[in-house]
C-alpha cells in the first residue's frame, strides 16, 4: 500500500489517477509530477517500487502545497478576507456568493438547502 | 479581466492630491473622498478615508492588506434587516 502525504493511494489505478486522490494534485500536475520522477503514466500503483514511490513522495513535498497545509492556506485567505471588513469578507461572513453571481434564484451551493417560508402560497 | 500592466492602478487625481496634502499636514482628520473606483496605494497606508457609500462618509483606516483593492470595497452601499417573515419564524 502506498501512502503519499498522509493519503492511501487506490492499488489498482493507474499512477497519475491514483496522484489525484489527494488534495491539490489535479490531473495536470499528477501528469507533471510522473514526467518529473519519469514513471511511465500507464503503468499502475502496485507495480511501482519502494524507491520510486519515495521519489514521488520527495517531489511533492518539494513542490507542492498538498491536503492539510493547502487547506489551512485557504481558511487563512478567507479569514484575512473577513477580518478586513472588505466586501468579499461580508460576502463570506454571511455564507452568500461572493463572486457578484445573483441570489434572487438559485445559490444554493452556498445557501443552502431552501427553507421554506411561512405565509408564502400560491 | 484584470486590468493592463501598462496602464498601472487607476486613481482619480482628488484623491492624491487629498492624501498628499494630509500626509504634509497633521493628518489626523478623515480625507472624505467620493471615488470608490480608486485603488488603494501603498502611499495611502495609515491614512483615514471616508468612503462614499450614497448617503454617508464611512471612515476606512487603510492597512497594509488593503493595497491593490478598490475604496469601494470597504465602504457597503446595501442594507439589508432580513425579510419580515424570518423574524417571525424565529419570534415563534
Amino acid at each position: 500500500m502506498a501512502r503519499i502525504a498522509g493519503v492511501n493511494l487506490p492499488t489498482s489505478k493507474r499512477v497519475p489517477i491514483a496522484l489525484t486522490y489527494i488534495t491539490g494534485i489535479g490531473t495536470t500536475s499528477a501528469e507533471a509530477i510522473c514526467e518529473a520522477v519519469s514513471i511511465d503514466v500507464t503503468r499502475r500503483v502496485n507495480e511501482l517500487a519502494d524507491t520510486e514511490i519515495l521519489a514521488i513522495r520527495e517531489h511533492i513535498d518539494a513542490n507542492y502545497a498538498v491536503e492539510g497545509d493547502l487547506r489551512r492556506e485557504t481558511q487563512m485567505n478567507i479569514k484575512r478576507l473577513m477580518d478586513l471588513g472588505c466586501y468579499r469578507g461580508l460576502r463570506h461572513r454571511r455564507n452568500l456568493p461572493v463572486r457578484g453571481q445573483r441570489t434572487h434564484t438559485n445559490a444554493r451551493t452556498r445557501k443552502g438547502p431552501a427553507r421554506a417560508i411561512a405565509g408564502k402560497k400560491k | 479581466m484584470a486590468r493592463s500592466v501598462w496602464k498601472g492602478p487607476f486613481v482619480d487625481s482628488y484623491v492624491l492630491k487629498k492624501a498628499e496634502a494630509a500626509r504634509d499636514a497633521g493628518r489626523h482628520d478623515v480625507i472624505k473622498i467620493w471615488s470608490r473606483r480608486s485603488t488603494i496605494l501603498p502611499q495611502f497606508v495609515g491614512l483615514t478615508f471616508g468612503v462614499y457609500n450614497g448617503r454617508k462618509h464611512i471612515p476606512v483606516n487603510v492597512t497594509e492588506d488593503m493595497i491593490g483593492q478598490k475604496f469601494g470595497e470597504y465602504s457597503p452601499t446595501r442594507t439589508y434587516y432580513g425579510h419580515a417573515a424570518d423574524k417571525k419564524a424565529k419570534r415563534k
